[in-house]
């Protein structure tokens, strides 16, 4: 299994976790400075760094010999100018992948980000939220956490080849890299992908609408519109001239959305997951974080993983997006530790 | 196809849609000979796609509409295409054989299309114990939602995001744009890749699995660890439970806006200095959140009298995080992307599509192909692969085992 060394910010964190969680020891250097996150530092460092070995130092020679004995180094830095600070081009190990917002060439490359900032000019931003009001950025760590499963699956490749090499991943180069289909509407349709809230708007209905205690998410392509109007208990829609196909649904989006805001209005989640499965159309209704961590699904499945660390009680984290073999995460729960120097130099 | 680390990797890509596609996308762009196994339907009818609302790759759909659907193509770059029916007995006999021969096999249909097709992981690893078989079900295999239909949008909702993304506490939203697939996109890459180095060290194949929902669970564990501790998550718009000010602010122009964030106090001394009205650049973070309705029209009143750049450009001079709020034509234009070269102009119009941000040595879009046709590469890799003579391959062609083309 592969030593890791890892250094920086929640991208790095993520690419850490992943390698983690795929057996790999990983030592994590903190220096000490860390970004403002979304939640508390306890929170992050229970989700990202539970089973690293960490560190604090900020000695550029026993972070160098570090490096000189891991396999995979991960360094991730506020600008490509920190990176290169840390000592990142000296170092020796096969594979060095550098995270930075914007990469570690170009005019850009010492501008200062934040993940909105990111996510604005990576063109995500200006198609979330409502068209009469300011867009909505992301909450969380979208671009920090996607650049760190880039790397993650860049140096794993270059294991599997047994090649050396250095990887540079820009963030902002993430986010455009994960552009639905915005680019291309405007390169080859001439048009500007606009925000519609929460309606998919190219597909009608694909919405969110409120129900008896709370929300749900519908979104009916064509070959479900017969089996939606029976979810609503309206067949007659079938029949009606102005929803026959889904041209003439987002033509009259409007009068289709009153319709079903009347229809759900009244039916509470629970019901509306009944009617759904029933009618084997796609809709999901909105989950508060309490019913997540209560959804049998994922307890079923056995998706959480306890972790604890200091004087906290275990929580539940989820596991990798993956499973291999069934297999579901290790039966011991995983602790932060702090780990001597010396430690991390000799595993 | 490209060069990279994953030279020799075969892949037989039955994936569709956005998540699928755009993981093997990263796959193939970091060298691995992806096979898309396409059913002759799959790019749509032949006179047009049913749905096709970003356009055609060159502006117009030609003489094959269906291998100019943009929202395909962009997903597809080398990549080969083989085109077969599974639903034949030949069909199968040859998918089969293929398996036998190639290393992962990834598919994100509902959890019982493969088996129904007699292909299941069971099947395909008889053909190949070594095979690396990947499922993306919405909800996965097994557990009380694997037949619940899912898509992107409704597994959002489901995962928990939906509950934090917002303009407040009433006013819940989608992101619209099927964000659980990018996710499960970039870890399908992920996954794949660790599996193939396990069995690298184990000689056995695996059955991996990952559902759109779990992948987006996983994106918001920090909030479900956070709510675990005893600590309110709430749904806050464009503000930062860590950062103020933080938000996207209009600039000059019409429905044009400049995204800003202060990390710390020196990024507010920054924006305090170049800005002024009468902001405090001594104020801390609690009292910068108090008052942060007084100081976000503040900050509006001054990027309302820039364009989005202008003001962008000048709180970076300060040090502080800003960026437009960028449309695609500013994306494409902007000198540090243009620099880096990552859009790339591969297929016909010459159309820019994104690169891949894996950037280092041993991968470059110098040799990429484009989108393939539908069937372009039917008799290559099966004589290739399979030994197949031409008049095997002229025989499943007749039979219309293999296509071209969508069916008139």
């Amino acid at each position: 299994m592969d030593r890791v060394l890892e250094l920086g910010g929640y991208a790095a964190g993520y690419c850490g976790r992943l390698f983690v969680q795929a057996g790999c020891d990983v030592v994590r250097v903190e220096t000490g400075e860390r970004p403002p996150a979304w939640v508390s530092d306890e929170a992050m460092d229970l989700y990202l760094h539970a089973g690293k070995r960490r560190i604090r130092t900020d000695d550029p020679r026993l972070i160098a010999e570090l490096a000189s004995r891991a396999d995979v180094v991960v360094a991730e830095g506020h600008t490509a100018d920190a990176v290169e600070a840390l000592g990142f081009d000296a170092w020796d190990a096969p594979v060095r992948a550098a995270i930075t917002p914007f990469g570690r060439t170009g005019p850009k490359r010492n501008w200062q980000a934040s993940t909105n900032v990111l996510l604005a000019m990576g063109g995500y931003t200006y198609i979330m939220g409502d068209p009469d009001r300011a867009p909505l950025t992301l909450p969380g760590h979208y671009p920090e956490f996607q650049s760190g499963a880039f790397a993650y699956a860049a140096a794993n490749a270059c294991r599997l080849a047994g090649e050396s090499e250095v990887i540079d991943i820009g963030m902002l180069e993430v986010v455009m890299a994960l552009s639905q289909f915005t680019t291309v509407m405007w390169h080859c349709d001439g048009a500007i992908r606009e925000r519609h809230g929460s309606d998919f708007y190219h597909v009608v209905p694909t919405n969110l609408f409120r129900c008896a205690d709370g929300w749900a998410h519908i979104n009916i392509v064509p070959g479900f519109w017969d089996p939606f109007a029976a979810f609503l208990d309206l067949p007659e829609l079938v029949l009606d001239e102005r929803f026959g196909t889904n041209e003439l649904r987002r033509q009259n989006r409007h009068a289709l959305h009153a319709i079903i805001d009347a229809a759900v209005a009244p039916m509470t989640r629970a019901e509306i997951r009944r009617r759904a499965e029933d009618c084997r159309i796609p809709v999901g209704v909105v989950q508060s974080l309490d019913d997540v961590l209560a959804d049998p699904h994922l307890a079923v499945r056995g998706f959480w993983q306890s972790v604890h660390g200091g004087e906290s009680a275990p929580v539940r984290s989820p596991r990798r997006a993956w499973r291999i073999d069934g297999q579901t995460p290790p039966d011991r729960d995983l602790a932060l530790l702090e780990t001597p120097a010396a430690e991390a130099r000799d595993g | 196809m490209a060069d990279g680390p994953l030279r020799g990797v075969r892949i037989l890509d039955l994936t569709h849609v956005w998540a699928g596609p755009l993981g093997t996308r990263i796959l193939a762009d970091l060298g691995a000979d992806v096979i898309k196994i396409e059913a002759p339907t799959s790019r749509g009818p032949r006179e047009g796609a049913r749905f096709n609302f970003s356009g055609w790759i060159g502006g117009e759909p030609g003489d094959e509409p269906w291998n100019r659907v943009a929202v395909f193509v962009k997903l597809q770059r080398n990549k080969r295409s083989v085109a077969i029916d599974l639903k034949t007995d030949a069909g199968r006999e040859t998918f089969l054989g293929l398996v036998a021969v190639a290393d992962v096999v990834i598919e994100n249909f509902s959890a019982e299309a493969m088996p129904a097709l007699g292909l299941g992981y069971d099947a395909l690893s008889r053909a190949n114990p070594s095979i690396i078989y990947m499922a993306m079900p919405g909800y996965g295999k097994d557990g009380p939602y694997r037949d619940w239909v899912a898509f992107g949008p409704t597994v959002e909702a489901m995962s928990g995001l939906s509950h934090v993304l917002g303009y407040g506490p009433e006013e819940p939203r989608n992101t619209a744009m099927a964000l659980m697939d990018p996710i499960a996109a970039v870890n399908a890459a992920g996954a794949i890749v660790t599996a193939l180095r396990e069995r690298e060290a184990t000689g056995r194949g695996s059955f991996l699995e990952m559902s759109l929902h779990e992948s987006g669970v996983v994106f918001c564990g920090p909030w479900l660890v956070e709510h675990q501790l005893g600590r309110n998550v709430e749904r806050i718009g464009n503000r930062h439970p860590a950062m103020a000010p933080h938000g996207v602010y209009p600039s000059r122009g019409e429905d044009a806006w400049v995204a800003i964030a202060c990390r710390d106090d020196r990024d507010w001394r920054g924006l305090c200095s170049l800005i002024g009205a009468g902001l405090d650049p001594s104020a801390s973070l609690a009292e910068r959140r108090m008052g942060c309705d007084a100081i976000d029209a503040k900050i509006s009143a001054w990027t309302a009298a820039r364009t989005r750049e202008e003001g962008a450009v000048a709180l970076q001079a300060a040090g502080v995080p800003a960026g437009p709020v960028n449309v695609t034509p500013d994306m494409t234009a902007d000198p540090q992307v243009r620099e880096r070269g990552f859009f790339v102009p591969l297929e016909p119009g010459p159309t820019p599509v994104p690169g891949n941000p894996i950037k280092m040595a041993g991968i470059g879009s110098g040799d990429w192909t484009p989108c393939p046709r539908l069937g372009a590469d039917n008799a290559a890799i099966l004589r290739d692969w399979l030994d197949y003579d031409d008049e095997r391959i002229a025989e499943m062609e007749r039979e219309g085992v293999l296509a071209d083309k969508p069916p008139p």
